[in-house]
């Protein structure tokens, strides 16, 4: 009876939003009279950070200070529509939604600056909160000042709205066959696991995952390795624990309280090392691709590979319970014969058990 | 009967086996100890029981009769946060929010009562309460920050810039 070390090593790619088409998202940004953004998209904040990730968004591509911007998603019955916050698509699809908005707002902001400063849209850019001349940083009027103009003077209200749709695929009607870009984006990502098996008890603990995350840009850092950290212990808890329905299709012996359901908790909690990589795609939001629904993707088949590597054998069932785990290795146990000599594994330590329930002593070779 | 809470007293007509949880929200309105398993398991509904973190959903309201309550509702405020919470805010410990209140909770208690724990102590203190997001290694950095006095209660906005994950990007000098 032994523990046993192991690593296992998973790759995963991840397609942001949905394929073909049929999840839009849109969005509206205004200004108001004193320069302040006002975002309105649907996107729901579940705790990702959306909110924070798409007013990010809308401030670099309008050129003003974060703090200026209100993001608004609150109203569902007058929000701008969003097909919601899942298959990884809130930066990407949500966020190149409010990207598109807050452009054509931003084309509106340089067309008033254009006319106060009488100098042609083409030449002036907006940095910090500023309409400025490009090559003549005093030639300048504040995006307030812009804002404020429109309001008083023209009598008009700078505002842009986004929408972001994948394309219709292209559906043969003689032969049924779609044509059609595969995905928006694909994030990529690994994950390495070092786990001890117990081969008695069959426990496993997961003393560490290495995780490297291809999320095109990292928007908000910080956010993305909170979905990291997040992921992994969800991942854990697939790979290792969490089972609605230990018997499906069968609903015996399914949870019916808290406590029946195991859930990861601190207990469980590995050393973690994140790797964010920067690999931009085309066609997001300054390069972003996706973290949301992969972060969990990884852990489950490194932490089977890592079993298999401690311990020999394959659980080919998440999550890997103990008993499965034990189920596999007593499987694995059933000794050979070789002539009148009885063989067991030499990679498992069984020099005192019997895999046949004590019905005689054999010896291990060796 | 009397219950203080948050340093109110607050005249109380629920009956003597209700629980304290449900005193809190239903009759006070103070939601922020929330009902979770309501088994004593998931730590959601934790509040402060003369300065000691306890299962709210698990307290009949007789056992808590004459007992100072602490919620979050009475560590600060949005303009002036507790150092705990100022810590949360600034390590980005709180995603859905779910769990939040008994963390903060459980770490305040912690806080006053042995501001020089371990890590393992804070590990320990911790543990019965479970996040699904799940943010641990942030609550758990949030807390040793508040304990040890490293927060930055002036600083609304969360630092955009990843504590700990290395950020490649290829093709730039390393």
């Amino acid at each position: 009876m032994a523990k046993h070390k192991g690593r296992g090593i998973a790759t995963i790619e991840y397609p942001t939003g949905m394929n073909q088409n049929g999840d839009p998202s849109q969005a509206w940004v205004k200004l108001k009279p004193d320069g302040r953004v006002d975002l309105f998209s649907g996107t729901v904040d579940h705790g990702q950070g959306s909110r924070t990730v798409h007013a990010q968004i809308v401030a670099d591509t309008l050129g003003v200070p974060f703090e200026w911007i209100t993001n608004d998603n609150t109203n569902t019955d007058s929000s701008a529509v969003c097909t919601g916050s899942f298959a990884s698509r809130g930066t990407f699809i949500g966020g190149n939604a409010v990207r598109f908005a807050a452009e054509k707002a931003r084309e509106r902001i340089l067309e008033i600056a254009s006319r106060e400063l009488e100098i042609d849209p083409s030449d002036l850019d907006v940095i910090e909160g500023e309409v400025i001349a490009k090559g003549a940083p005093d030639r300048k009027i504040s995006v307030p000042e812009v804002a404020a103009a429109a309001t008083w003077t023209y009598g008009e209200l700078i505002t842009g709205t986004g929408a972001a749709l994948k394309p219709f695929a292209d559906v043969n009607d003689d032969d049924g066959s779609v044509e059609t870009e595969p995905h928006s984006a694909i994030s990529y990502a690994a994950c390495v696991a070092d786990v001890e098996v117990d081969d008695e008890t069959g426990e496993v603990t997961v003393e560490r995952l290495i995780q490297v995350y291809d999320v095109g840009r990292a928007i908000n850092p910080m956010l993305v390795e909170g979905q990291i950290e997040g992921g992994a212990m969800m991942g854990l808890g697939l790979g290792l624990l969490e089972q609605a329905y230990p018997y499906y299709p069968e609903t015996d012996h399914r949870g019916d309280e808290f406590g029946a359901y195991l859930a990861p908790s601190l207990e469980d909690l590995p050393d973690l090392d994140n790797v964010i990589i920067e690999s931009p795609s085309a066609d997001g939001p300054f390069g972003a691709k996706a973290i949301g629904e992969m972060a969990n993707n990884a852990q489950p088949p490194a932490i089977a590979s890592a079993i298999h590597d401690a311990v020999g054998v394959w659980v080919t069932e998440m999550p890997a319970t103990p008993e499965r785990i034990l189920r596999a290795i007593d499987a694995k146990r059933d000794p050979r014969r070789e002539g009148k000599r009885v063989v067991f594994d030499d990679e498992l330590s069984v020099r005192t058990m019997s895999s046949t329930g004590g019905n005689g002593f054999l010896e291990t070779d060796g | 009967m009397k219950l203080t809470v948050n340093g109110v007293e607050h005249d109380v007509q629920a009956p003597q086996l209700a629980s304290l949880l449900h005193v809190l929200r239903e009759e006070l309105d103070l939601t922020s100890p929330k009902a979770g398993c309501q088994q004593g398991g998931c730590g959601t509904c934790t509040v402060l029981v003369d300065g000691e973190p306890r299962r709210s959903c698990l307290l009949p309201l007789a056992a808590v009769e004459g007992a100072a309550i602490t919620t979050v509702e009475g560590l600060g405020a949005a303009d002036e946060l507790s150092p705990m919470q100022a810590a949360f805010d600034e390590h980005y410990a709180a995603q859905c929010g779910f769990c939040t209140s008994g963390f903060l909770l459980a770490g305040t208690a912690l806080l006053n009562g042995s501001p020089g724990a371990t890590r393992e102590e804070v590990l320990e203190a911790l543990s019965g309460h479970v996040c699904r997001c799940t943010g641990y290694v942030k609550i758990v950095r949030a807390v040793e920050a508040a304990l040890h006095g490293e927060v930055h209660p002036e600083r609304v906005e969360a630092s955009f810039e990843p504590e700990e994950t290395e950020v490649l990007i290829p093709g730039s000098p390393a």
